[in-house]
């Protein structure tokens, strides 16, 4: 019986989220969290920070606790991890545990575990019974569904590439005595790579890319004194910038992280663009520049009452969004018919929201990473790279000349890891396919 | 009720399957009667005249190791042999024979002849006699009535056969043999849900006007592989067959008449199967390739006929010879008997149980093309599981049944009873997920203890099986234990030959998993003693198991990680309309087939996930109440 995990709690930002293990292996994982968890007692919960066994680093400080099997609620040993509730703490954590030897739960499988282990009757089973099947049914549409049926049709282009293979080597196989034309290995390899590829992009999608790993850069800038600083410590929710009624007050750029729905971004205050004789000030005009160089959005601020305001050194090539701060003050006529701005006010917070959603709408247009943010299900991310790893074999199998019943069990493992998103390939299917593409029989 | 003669078990029809059902039920200990329309033709090939093939090969392997007879009847019989896919790994390899037509019919009919318990009878069956829901005899044309607790029905393309040619159509069962007509309305009559399915079979020519010089001869192997594995040495003189092709031109002929074809003109409504097209299809779905290859297959030693493979067509038998005469090199040739196309009855095998027991009839089993097969080989192995179930079912004993993780012959079974058939089923040894593990040459080593347990394996086999594997558990403990060290002079040799380094220490069994480490490489290795008296079959088997152990540790891996639940039982009794959240249709599905584990019950087409984990929750919340 393998050890399972999964996020127990709604998925999203929330004060806390309580990742849930169960299985055989699941205090041995939990060892390797903190050094503080060694003699982790049941039924007690120890305050530890959970830390990456590489690099020490912290990841979070949490709420272990230990429920023993079979008093619990599967019946196997249980541990429960309260973290803070930021969708990134939560994967950095669950990666964690299954690089340590846990692996994702399907649907309803700690449920399925409890009925296995007697921890609840048949009448409890008859009333969960409809929502299990309710979300095994979304976890498939879920992947039809995800980004506009994006991730179903990328999955499905990438298993018709994988399988037009399956069904070149398996006819090689099977119809030795027919007339067929040789497999060209060369093609065969490109194919492979190539798929290997996709599916390595489509995984990178979710965790490995570069949005999870750095996140982004969000530089915010505009002229003097229209609410650079007031904007930048409403996105960071604390008073780190400090704000005057003087034009010119930012000298320095200020940096600061924030999380938003789970993509960390950083976000960037600078100096107010504008002609300047202060040498302290026309240096951090220029550490402006070089900010708005490096940022990957730009969030250009614009004082509502004041239509003078125009800009100054637009960068063509960068994504932008245009801010229309002070919002609760006097609107300039120049703006009130003016589309393509978002429209706030950093003071009283209105149209914070709209921001963060601007913000977000740019990340999933896939203007940062050419990927996209695809995958998004940690356990879609799983299989993909299980997927991953069988191909890699494949490929290898391949390099080796190795017999093909050899490379195609790498691949029907692939093909069966990529079937759990989409649906599966039958044998029948695949028959079809050979049946279709050759003349097959005597 | 009275009886002009009872047996425990009767079987209907003497071919394929037939004659492995008679030969194991009366070796079981049960009286048994085989019935034909006509004795002389026991064990025919209706079709090619061969045996075996990729993943059919393996069949033929798994009914020799239980105690079957097909294997042993070919390798006497057989008259050209080849082991396919030597290139390629273990697994996908299988052994293929030629036979000769007559000669293996003549001998089918001694060993049955020579078996105990078992009575040849001739006559057409007509009617199943039912007392009380089971079957309990059967009714003769001639007016006899034979009583028996089990009946086993194997009739092939009889069941209510049509035969095509051109636009002429005629009852039949094979060429120039009545169809079993009133069976089939007995067992419609009955209920069974009755399908239609078609086959068809080519020219076969007069050999003495073939231009032979024009063919490419395609020898047999000089070391013929047996099927069985109590063959020592292959007797037979063998022959060479021949290679050929069609031309563009022929092709259009066809095309221009596709109007006299049967299948394209709608007179034919049963479903043949893709992977044994007709020439007409060939030519029509694949109209991009300007040949197609033909063999010629001499049907023995002692005749003129020839079997042209590659040439099924159920076209006019006039246009047929014109068609022949354009294939280079058969300018001259003559027609023995045209190809034709049939069409015949089936029953949904999903009215089986996994002993091949109907479940609308106790005492009923159905084996062979009835259940929606092709395949001589597809045929056999059902003969011997409803042969083996007949005697246990009326011996009172369990049924049998065997796993598609050790068998073909489980694979087979278990798709026909859970998916049912919409075209005649074929094995391949892609329908095997654990295809690694099912190797015609370890065969023995997964089955041969059931047939002995069964009662099938004499004691000479056993011995015989037994000692191949002391042998074979010997073989492998000399490839673990020799090993060589960087210290030893043997492998820096090694290690220049191999050009790759070998690390501090190497067995023989790591070293041989190598790419390009040739069987005969390893046995130069291996320790004198050992070599000496050393079977290659023996060292094939020991190398096979040694390569493919990883690949299986990872896929049984894969497997378990996606489809643990495989192995919940489903009980017998359970009442799927009860469950409550499975829908009209699923519950339909799942009624029809009646599947015994959840692996069974996910493989069956339809099947949405969610009505997957509602039955998943119930067995989940049974598992530990039964």
């Amino acid at each position: 019986m393998s050890t399972i995990v999964a996020l127990s709690t709604p998925p999203g930002r929330g004060a806390i989220a309580v990742i849930r293990m169960s299985g055989p292996e699941a205090l041995f994982i939990t060892r390797k969290l903190s050094s503080d968890l060694d003699n982790v007692k049941a039924r007690r919960a120890t305050l530890t920070n959970v830390q990456l066994p590489t690099t020490h680093e912290t990841i979070d400080e949490v709420l272990v606790t230990y429920f023993n099997g079979p008093e619990s609620v599967t019946g196997e040993d249980v541990i429960e991890i309260s973290c803070h509730g930021s969708p990134v703490i939560v994967r950095k954590i669950l990666d964690l545990t299954v690089s340590l030897g846990a692996r994702f739960a399907g649907p309803g499988e700690f449920t399925l575990r409890a009925l296995t282990n007697q921890k609840i009757n048949l009448v409890q089973a008859e009333a969960i019974r409809d929502l299990i099947a309710a979300q095994t049914d979304a976890a498939v549409k879920q992947a039809a569904r995800q980004v506009g049926g994006e991730l179903s049709r990328t999955i499905a282009s990438i298993e018709e590439k994988l399988i037009s293979v399956i069904v070149l080597l398996e006819s090689a196989v099977e119809f030795v005595e027919d007339d067929l034309p040789s497999a060209e290995l060369g093609s065969i390899k490109a194919t492979l790579s190539s798929v290997s590829d996709d599916i390595f992009n489509l995984a990178d999608s979710y965790s490995a890319g570069r949005l999870l790993q750095s996140g982004i850069k969000v530089a915010i800038v505009g002229s003097p004194n229209v609410g650079k600083s007031s904007l930048f410590n409403r996105l960071v929710s604390r008073d780190r910038a400090i704000v005057t009624d003087f034009p010119g007050t930012t000298r320095d750029t200020l940096s600061e992280t924030i999380d938003l729905e789970g993509i960390p971004v950083l976000l960037t205050d600078t100096a107010g663009l504008r002609e300047t004789t202060d040498t302290i000030e026309s240096l951090g005009i220029e550490r402006t520049q070089q900010a708005i160089v490096d940022a990957d959005l730009v969030l250009e601020v614009i004082d509502a009452s004041d239509s003078s305001g125009a800009l100054v050194n637009r960068d063509q090539n960068r994504s932008t969004i245009r801010v229309l701060n002070k919002c609760d003050l006097a609107v300039s006529k120049d703006f009130v018919t003016e589309k393509d701005l978002v429209r706030i006010s950093a003071l009283t917070g209105e149209g914070i929201e709209s921001l963060r959603t601007a913000i977000l709408a740019f990340l999933h247009r896939g203007d940062v990473d050419n990927e996209g943010l695809l995958v998004t299900n940690a356990r879609h991310y799983d299989l993909l790279k299980s997927a991953e790893d069988e191909l890699d074999n494949a490929i290898g199998a391949l390099k080796d000349e190795l017999s093909e019943e050899l490379i195609l069990v790498s691949l029907h493992n692939a093909l069966k890891y990529l079937g759990q998103i989409t649906g599966e390939t039958t044998t029948e299917d695949i028959l079809s396919q050979v049946f279709a593409t050759f003349c097959i029989g005597k | 009720m009275s009886f002009d003669e009872s047996f425990d078990v009767i079987v209907i029809g003497a071919g394929h399957a037939g004659c492995e059902a008679a030969s194991a039920a009366a070796r079981l200990g049960s009286s048994t009667a085989l019935i034909t329309l006509n004795l002389d033709l026991v064990g025919q090939m209706s079709c090619n005249p061969a045996i075996g093939g990729i993943a059919k090969g393996h069949l033929v392997r798994e009914i020799d190791a239980l105690g079957g007879i097909m294997g042993r009847v070919i390798d006497r019989t057989g008259i050209q042999f080849r082991l396919l896919n030597r290139s390629r790994g273990p697994a996908v390899q299988s052994p293929r024979a030629q036979a000769d037509r007559m000669l293996y019919r003549s001998e089918m009919r001694r060993v049955l002849e020579a078996t105990a318990n078992l009575s040849l009878r001739q006559g057409k069956v007509v009617d199943l006699v039912i007392h009380q829901g089971e079957v309990v005899g059967i009714d003769l044309e001639d007016g006899r009535r034979f009583g028996a607790a089990a009946i086993v029905i194997a009739t092939g393309t009889f069941l209510n056969g049509l035969i095509h040619t051109g636009r002429r159509t005629y009852s039949g069962g094979r060429t120039g043999e009545p169809a079993a007509t009133e069976l089939a309305d007995s067992l419609k009559r009955l209920g069974f849900p009755i399908g239609r399915l078609k086959t068809g079979t080519p020219p076969r020519l007069d050999g003495r006007t073939i231009d032979w010089d024009r063919f490419e001869p395609q020898p047999g192997d000089v070391e013929p592989v047996p099927f069985s594995f109590a063959t020592d040495q292959i007797e037979q003189q063998q022959i060479k067959c021949y290679v050929g092709y069609t031309t563009s031109s022929l092709h259009d002929v066809i095309r221009a008449n596709l109007s006299e074809s049967p299948l394209y003109s709608g007179k034919i409504k049963g479903i043949g199967p893709r992977y044994c097209p007709s020439i007409e299809d060939k030519v029509v779905k694949f109209s991009d390739k300007s040949r197609h290859q033909l063999f010629l297959e001499p049907e023995g030693h002692d005749t003129n006929e020839v079997y042209l493979n590659g040439f099924s067509t159920s076209l006019p038998a006039e246009l047929q010879q014109d068609l022949i005469r354009m294939i280079p090199g058969l300018d001259e040739a003559r027609i023995i008997r045209p190809g034709y196309a049939i069409e015949y009855d089936f029953v949904d095998p999903r009215e089986l149980g996994p002993d091949l027991q109907t479940r609308r009839l106790r005492g009923l089993f159905h084996a062979g093309q009835i259940n929606g097969t092709t395949g001589y080989e597809e045929a056999a192995c059902q003969g011997l599981m409803a042969g083996i179930n007949a005697a246990s079912f009326v011996q009172g004993r369990s049924p049998f049944r065997l796993h598609r993780k050790e068998a073909y012959t489980g694979v087979l079974i278990e798709d026909l009873i859970t998916q049912g058939v919409d075209e005649p089923y074929r094995i391949f040894t892609s329908r095997a997920e654990y295809r690694l593990a099912l190797r015609y040459d370890n065969a023995d080593e997964r089955l041969e203890k059931y047939g002995r347990d069964l009662g099938l394996v004499g004691d000479s086999d056993w011995d015989r099986f037994n000692a191949r594997r002391d042998r074979l558990a010997e073989l492998r403990q000399a490839l673990e234990n020799t090993r060589f060290r960087r210290s030893e002079p043997k492998y820096a040799a090694l290690q220049a030959q191999l050009q790759t380094d070998l690390g501090d220490v190497i067995s023989l069994a790591q070293l041989a998993k190598r790419p390009g480490v040739t069987p005969d490489f390893v046995r130069r290795l291996l320790p004198v003693l050992v070599q000496a008296g050393l079977r290659a079959s023996d060292l094939e088997t020991s190398l096979a198991d040694n390569l493919y152990e990883g690949y299986l540790r990872s896929q049984a891996t894969t497997i378990e990680r996606l489809y643990q639940h495989d192995a919940l039982r489903i009980p017998s009794q359970l009442g799927f309309r009860a469950l409550s959240g499975l829908s009209n249709e699923i519950v339909e599905r799942l009624e029809r087939v009646r599947p015994s584990t959840f692996g069974e019950a996910r493989r069956i087409p339809g099947m949405t996930p969610g009505s997957l984990s509602t039955l998943l929750v119930h067995l989940s919340s049974q598992q530990n109440s039964v």
